[in-house]
């Protein structure tokens, strides 16, 4: 590590929420000019730690050194006037308001705003940072990554000297993550100190200086990016044992086709065409936004195809719909756990009622009492945590409530499953039971896998799909090892090597 | 129709169209904030009687003008007090003051039913009033009238260029980003209800100032409710709240004078004109495609921070 004296030092700090204990005893050095990055599982308390530092929650005990000075920090307000400054997950940005407005919301002098003044200002600042983002364009119509660059222009004009960027990836394409990544090495290369809190470990060798790993509040190891050999090196250390990527997998007779899919156009969808037996896993990988969305949503039933032809256990689309069972039938396990596939203020028990409700009812009546039984089973079987149907969904953690989400549709007894990136923002234990409970159900279902971790298909299918640019390029075997190396070259457009 | 009947009624459009314009632009300033104040009707009653009553007893109209504008921005501090600092149901609390200044206004003004008060008059506008056409359509009217063909253009300009609109935009739209920028939305969203209330008392005092010198009860006549629609109509802005108010008083003088003129048509059914064009606009204005303008966080009230 360097000798100087670090911009930011945390010492023992500490703080519980009831009796969870999400940091303990946390001591931690942030210098000027370095990438710090803080990984570990979810629930690990990185975000805890760096919502201390950014003022937003009061520490139990310890205190922050700013320059070697002892700060407090009871608001954001006053960590940012201190320098520190956070990007948050969910954008703070007012979509009705331009770039430059949100750039000077609360910060603007004088009773008069002037724009073309804010305009060359938020330009000038972008410009130096290597930033695309136009100041007079709307925040609404922007893309993921262009908001996110506006939330760091908003940091870089109030003059932040510290970021922290809470997983910043997680919403960006390839290509923004890399814009993001040059940005950030312009901000190292004019002093400011980065954190950097992710879950991808290449990204994380990519870019950082030091690493520091948490687990159940501590760190439990703290390095430089250089004494890590690989990103396998970096996962152990992590979990503490190796990673494997390999799942069991039993062997399975793939037998009749549950989804047959014959030139497919829909809203974004330029060309789809496949089939999917019970019993068999096609795992679709691409670059996010190439059209998997518009496959899945329509193939769900959530948007009508436009030309071509669906059937789905051998009724056509329309008909298939139109009178669904509630058992035996299709199941979506949708990437929007908290928005589509729970109610975040109902309980378990009505959340597991939502689409199994079929199998409860007399006349009008819900029989609740034996849902419940069933529901109590189901905790049991699939571990969830708290193990309580009248557990309200929104007090779940992301794995728990993925979970919950599997074990009610696997208890519908799907013949086809659509898993829409099943285990994103999963750590990897979780992803883990997740992957087993997938091969379990291949057994009676199809499963169509949407994913963008390739290892992730790689590990689970049978067939891999490529999608680029609204068409579903080319599918073959897992073990076709001459296509599987060609991945990203077909993710990328490019049609021969 | 002929010029010499299409002018005086444009004219008298204005007149019936600005005790609207003056609640509508009052409603605008307090949904840009994020409150939806449904108490629009309530606050146009009292800023009505109290410019009554202060005209009444000190005779000077610009003082009993003043005194309404208070009076409806202190009415409107109730909504404030039940939506900001208690955090109840803003539909709720708009509705009771609704009701609330509706009796206030009815116990309290019965006694002065059929009394007259000294008010504005028609104050022609040197040359601008000899202008043919325009001039007789536009600058023979009392102050009032005058003074709302500025208030649309500074508010525009003070939502949209001042820092202070900058704000209350903010706080209406995503109130978590405003707090992140170190604004307090409470204070923001007092200035838009107080604000509003303030315009709509004044709204009212047009009524029972300009509009008639008696003080009758009922005087508002609905009048808040038609502002409530010409928010959604106007999208939200000044200068469309302008062109929905004179519409609403085309037709408001337009049913005066055909049952003026004797026609067959029953007078209910020419009453209900005004109200039955409220519903055919909201129809309208839903039809519109794409941004509205509509505040994104209107009607959501915000725990404050501790």
């Amino acid at each position: 590590m360097t000798a100087q004296v670090p911009v930011i030092r945390l010492e023992e700090i500490s703080k519980a929420f009831g009796e969870v204990q999400a940091n303990s005893n946390i001591t931690l050095d942030i210098h000027q000019g370095r990438v710090l990055a803080l990984v570990g599982e979810n629930g690990a308390g990185k975000s805890t730690l760096m919502s201390i530092l950014a003022g937003q929650l009061q520490p139990d005990s310890g205190t922050i050194r700013l320059k070697g000075a002892p700060v407090a920090f009871s608001n954001t307000d006053k960590a940012i006037a201190s320098g520190i400054g956070m990007v948050y997950q969910h954008f703070k940005l007012v979509d009705a308001m331009t770039v430059a407005e949100n750039v000077f919301l609360g910060k603007s002098d004088g009773l008069w705003l002037r724009h073309g003044a804010m305009n060359r200002e938020v330009a000038e600042l972008a410009r130096s940072y290597g930033m695309s983002v136009r100041p007079e364009a709307v925040v609404g119509e922007l893309s993921m990554g262009e908001r996110q660059q506006v939330e760091i222009l908003k940091l870089l004009h109030r003059r932040s000297s510290i970021l922290i960027f809470d997983e910043p990836t997680a919403v960006l394409t390839p290509r923004e993550s890399e814009e993001l990544f040059a940005t950030i090495r312009r901000m190292i290369e004019q002093g400011k100190a980065i954190v950097f809190i992710s879950h991808k470990l290449e990204e994380v060798r990519a870019l950082a200086d030091d690493i520091a790993i948490l687990k159940r509040g501590q760190i439990i190891d703290q390095l430089e990016a250089a004494q890590v050999t690989s990103s396998a090196d970096l996962a152990r250390r992590m979990v503490g044992r190796a990673v494997l990527l390999e799942v069991e997998r039993p062997p399975v007779e793939p037998r009749q086709v549950v989804l047959k899919v014959s030139n497919l156009r829909a809203q974004g969808l330029e060309q789809a065409d496949f089939e999917l037996r019970q019993g068999e896993v096609l795992g679709i990988v691409g670059v996010a936004g190439n059209g998997q969305k518009p496959l899945v949503e329509t193939i769900c039933g959530l948007s009508p195809p436009r030309e071509g032809h669906i059937r789905i256990l051998g009724q056509e689309w329309k008909r298939f719909f139109s009178r669904q069972a509630w058992e035996q039938t299709l199941s979506y396990i949708p990437e929007d756990r908290q928005g589509l596939a729970t109610c975040q203020g109902l309980s378990l028990l009505d959340n597991f009622l939502l689409t199994t409700r079929g199998g409860f009812v007399r006349g009008p009546w819900l029989q609740r009492r034996q849902a419940g039984i069933k529901a109590d089973g189901l905790i049991r079987d699939f571990d969830i945590r708290p193990p309580d149907p009248e557990a309200l969904a929104w007090q779940l953690s992301g794995g728990n409530l993925q979970k919950m989400v599997l074990a009610r549709e696997f208890y519908r007894k799907p013949r086809l499953i659509v898993a829409e990136q099943p285990t994103q923002g999963l750590d990897i234990a979780a992803a883990e039971d997740v992957w087993n409970l997938l091969m379990k159900a291949r057994e009676q279902a199809g499963i169509l896998l949407v994913t963008g971790d390739l290892s992730e298909a790689l590990a689970l299918s049978d067939r891999i799909g490529v999608m680029y640019d609204g068409t579903l390029v080319s599918t073959f075997s897992r073990d076709d090892q001459e296509q599987v190396e060609r991945i990203p070259q077909m993710m990328a457009g490019l049609k021969d090597s | 129709m002929t010029l010499e009947m299409i002018i005086p009624l444009l004219a008298a459009a204005i007149v019936a169209g600005t005790p609207i314009l003056y609640a509508t632009l009052g409603e605008i300033l307090t949904e840009k904030s994020g409150v939806l104040n449904l108490g629009v009707e309530g606050i146009m009653i009292v800023g009505s009687l109290t410019g009554f009553l202060v005209a009444y007893s000190s005779g000077s109209p610009w003082l009993a003008f003043a005194a309404a504008g208070l009076a409806g921005g202190i009415t409107a501090s109730l909504h404030g007090l039940v939506c900001l600092i208690f955090q109840g149901n803003q539909v709720v609390s708009g509705l009771a003051l609704t009701i609330l200044g509706t009796g206030f206004a009815n116990y309290f003004g019965t006694s002065y039913v059929g009394l007259s008060a000294p008010g504005f008059q028609p104050y022609p506008i040197p040359w601008l009033a000899d202008l043919p056409i325009l001039g007789p359509i536009l600058f023979q009217h009392d102050p009032l009238v005058y003074l709302t063909y500025l208030i649309p253009p500074c508010m525009w300009l003070f939502l949209n260029n001042s820092r202070y609109g900058l704000g209350i935009r903010a706080v209406g739209e995503y109130p978590e980003a405003a707090t992140a920028a170190g604004l307090s939305v409470a204070v923001h969203r007092w200035w838009g209800i107080m604000g509003g209330g303030f315009l709509m008392g004044l709204g009212g005092a047009y009524l029972s100032l300009a509009y008639t010198h008696l003080w009758t009860n009922n005087l508002t006549a609905g009048r808040g409710w038609i502002a409530v629609a010409l928010v959604i109509f106007a999208f939200w802005r000044p200068g469309r709240a302008v062109f929905g108010a004179y519409l609403f008083g085309g037709i408001m003088a337009l049913q005066m004078r055909l049952q003026a003129s004797g026609t067959q048509l029953p007078s209910s059914l020419l009453l209900m004109l005004p109200y039955g064009l409220t519903v055919v606009v909201l129809v309208l204005s839903s039809l519109g495609r794409g941004r509205t303008g509509e505040p994104a966080a209107l009607g959501v009230n915000i725990e404050p921070a501790d």
